[in-house]
């Protein structure tokens, strides 16, 4: 065990000490952070855009536009507050917020007047060779809008910009056009325009019901999909962090043997306390990172859950189902073992190679043996009864991966014991082969070569040098 | 009566259907040094990973301090690899301070020691740099203290020497000699029989894998025959002046013979110089060959396998 210790501690602290270290563990919280405010930091620095709309027959065309733009956004408010009610529930405070999001959007572009609606003269304004007078103060013009219908029922719009990406407002005034058109010619072709109306408004009532349940209780919520989410959202991350540690694992590795400090270390501990204590340590590194990131996570879930809670939203309900104890418990559970599988294979392949060269031929099928879980995990979103799925969350190498997905869909209590059982006892062999690996190849009688040799099928096998 | 503190025992070892180790026997005494001598693939290295029981043998038995190599006596082991590295991007102290730590040393006691050695070797400036800014001939120094921070009873060298410029072989010897004077039993393998013959109370001879000799350096020695070289001006003929003394070849001919005498038993070189006066030859040259390891391993193994494997093992 003193061994283990120190042979894991040093690992660890090898790691610790390395730039590479912070800056993963930074990387996440600060990715986070610019994944958050990126988008709010876009739309607080893209300036206010100024356009003039010139409605060339006499303002008919203008007030259905602005019409149809109002209506549109609150059809866009009422979408998304419907989605809020059915995850959160029915809350004023978020009804407003909502509406207040939608209003700051619509800041974005101000209709200015020019003081006149010929082209020629607003040319400079467009090009940026002169400023508008606005109650911003002097400012270029973003885009100059003519909208005209030379022949009745064919309606046009000009949009002069030299701005060639920022294409919302086009899109907008265009939807806003096809709307007031489709809207007038049913109206022309006799449809009453109170009818029109009720018939946007028909909806169907669409109850989604669990039939293991009865009465009130059967009804399926969205808050219930959420550990479905978060099944996907735990695998992924899961092959990551796996991804990345056992990275760590095999470079370690080949750095250690390239350096020939194995032998000596040999001669003051076991095969078996040197692999185990490789493994703890970056364990630990792994773990390390994970309660940085887990605390700052829980720091903003207890933010988000106190203003949850001062806006009477059913906090405790959704964190339930975020942080289920039927999906951590497994989730840690299979994050161990997937870990010490593929890290026992990894100090193998290392243990076997001089260089990342050498290691590249070894490491290509196992890429492929990880990849694979990605797409059956895309594929479980789905379909988490197909059968490939199914057989797939048998595959022991996947099964860490593809069950965490499965679990919160109600399968059998079969399929999980049996495929974890398996898992285990998979690791148990894997474990056990890379340590002969390991053995064979720190002392230099085994190589790349060797595991080459064992998959030339009818070829004659290469012994170790 | 002295202590056996590495037995081994018939001891064979194959890889891949080729025999490294073939039924080898040989043991160390405590306050010995032993030098473990043979040419590069003669089995060395494997034997003495069987000795740690980092490999395991096929057939025969190993013992150290009386019983199997279990990880606890090694702890009492002080190795030093043939193929030499040190953790390159830790600092000198703490690189000895954890393999003491792994050997059982108390950290600060580790600490203490390694800065003490490090003084002794005249590295004690390095102590907090990092192994990868050292030179290559003050990492190995730093690698020979962590072989020996714990205070080994007993210190196993496998090629110690090799890679090591003639001041460094020196300071190595001293460095060995000082162990063994401390009453620690050293074992060291080496392939330049010079360092044995200079260092070893006892030596064994290794060849293709198998022991050819186990004995002290003068019992070793004493296999050689004793030669005398002698060049004359004179026409005699030293076969006839000589017989009955050894054997006796003459090497060269002209105005100068060169005759070489494998000395009999029981007769030294001073009989050679008195039968020659005796006989009124006039010598131009009188030189007693003094024998070497090298000698003697050839002549024990035969030239063919005393010359370095193909293969290391």
């Amino acid at each position: 065990m003193r061994n283990i210790y120190l042979i894991a501690r040093r690992e660890f602290l090898s790691y610790v000490a390395t730039w590479g270290f912070w800056l993963s563990l930074l990387s996440v919280p600060l990715f986070m952070a610019l994944g958050f405010g990126m988008p709010i930091l876009i739309e607080n620095s893209q300036p206010t855009r100024y356009y003039v709309l010139v409605d060339e027959t006499g303002g008919r065309l203008e007030e259905a536009v602005f019409e149809q733009i109002d209506r549109s956004r609150e059809d866009q408010a009422e979408q998304v507050r419907e989605a809020a009610r059915e995850i959160l529930g029915d809350n004023p405070q978020l009804g407003a917020a909502i509406d207040n999001s939608m209003q700051l959007d619509n800041d974005g572009y101000i209709r200015v007047e020019a003081g006149t609606t010929d082209l020629n003269e607003l040319r400079p304004y467009l090009t940026g060779d002169a400023e508008l007078e606005t109650a911003d103060g002097p400012q270029p013009l973003f885009a100059a809008i003519f909208l005209s219908e030379p022949v009745p029922g064919r309606v046009e719009m000009a949009y002069w910009s030299t701005n060639l990406t920022d294409r919302d407002l086009r899109r907008d005034i265009r939807d806003a056009l096809r709307d007031y058109m489709q809207l007038r010619h049913l109206v022309e072709n006799g449809v009453d325009p109170a009818l029109i109306e009720a018939a946007e408004d028909l909806e169907p009532v669409v109850r989604e019901l669990n039939p293991e349940r009865t009465d009130e209780a059967a009804e399926v919520t969205e808050s219930e999909r959420l550990p479905i989410v978060m099944g996907v959202a735990t695998a992924f991350g899961l092959w990551i962090v796996i991804f990345s540690v056992v990275n760590m694992l095999l470079t370690a590795m080949i750095e250690e043997k390239g350096n020939k400090v194995l032998e000596m270390m040999l001669a003051s501990a076991r095969h078996h306390e040197i692999l185990t204590g490789k493994l703890l340590g970056v364990a630990a590194v792994s773990a390390t990172l994970l309660i940085f990131w887990g605390g700052l996570a829980s720091i903003g879930g207890l933010a988000i859950q106190q203003l949850m809670a001062a806006a009477d939203i059913p906090a405790a309900e959704i964190l339930a189902a975020l942080f289920d104890p039927a999906l951590l418990g497994p989730a840690i559970g299979y994050f161990i073992v997937g870990y010490l599988m593929y890290g026992a294979v990894f100090l193998a392949i290392g243990s076997l190679c001089e260089t990342i060269q050498d290691a590249q031929t070894l490491m290509s099928p196992m890429m492929l043996v990880m990849m694979m879980p990605l797409f059956l995990v895309m594929m479980a979103i789905d379909a988490p009864d197909s059968p490939i799925v199914a057989i797939a969350s048998w595959i022991p190498l996947w099964t860490p991966f593809i069950m965490l997905v499965r679990l919160p869909q109600d399968i059998g209590m079969i399929e999980i014991i049996g495929s974890t059982l398996g898992m285990v006892v998979t690791a148990l062999i894997v474990i056990w082969g890379a340590g002969v690996l390991f053995r064979m190849g720190a002392l230099n009688q085994a190589n790349q070569d060797t595991v080459k040799s064992w998959f030339q099928f009818g070829g004659k096998k290469k012994a170790a040098s | 009566m002295s202590e056996t503190i590495l037995a081994l025992d018939g001891v064979s070892k194959t890889f891949n259907g080729k025999p490294a180790v073939r039924d080898v026997s040989f043991s160390v005494e405590r306050g010995q040094i032993t030098g473990f001598l043979g040419p590069n693939g003669a089995g060395k290295t494997t034997s003495l990973r069987m000795s740690l029981g980092i490999l395991t043998p096929d057939r025969g038995t190993v013992s150290l301090f009386g019983g199997p190599p279990r990880p606890a006596a090694l702890d009492r082991v002080g190795f030093l690899p043939e193929e030499r590295g040190i953790y390159r991007k830790m600092k000198v102290i703490d690189v000895i301070v954890f393999f003491a730590r792994l050997k059982g040393v108390a950290p600060a006691e580790a600490r203490r020691r390694g800065l003490q050695m490090l003084e002794e070797f005249g590295l004690a400036e390095v102590a907090e740099s990092k192994v990868k800014t050292l030179s290559k001939g003050m990492a190995q120094k730093v690698q020979i203290i962590s072989t020996l921070v714990h205070e080994p009873e007993f210190i196993i060298l496998d090629e110690p020497f090799s890679g090591l410029d003639p001041v460094n072989q020196n300071a190595l010897e001293q460095v060995v000699r000082r162990q063994a004077e401390a009453g620690r039993t050293v074992l060291f393998s080496t392939h330049v029989m010079e360092h044995a013959e200079r260092l070893c109370d006892k030596i064994v001879l290794i060849a293709k894998g198998r022991k050819a000799f186990d004995g002290t350096v003068a019992e070793a020695l004493g296999q050689v025959p004793r030669r005398v070289t002698l060049e004359i001006v004179s026409d005699h003929d030293l076969s006839r002046v000589l017989a009955g003394k050894g054997e006796v070849h003459r090497e060269a001919r002209g105005e100068h013979e060169v005759w070489i005498v494998d000395l009999g038993p029981g007769v030294d070189a001073q009989d050679i110089l008195k039968a020659c006066v005796d006989a009124d030859v006039k010598l131009t040259r009188f030189e007693p060959v003094r024998a070497h390891l090298h000698d003697a391993f050839v002549h024990l193994v035969g030239r063919e396998a005393a010359a370095p494997e193909a293969e290391t093992v």
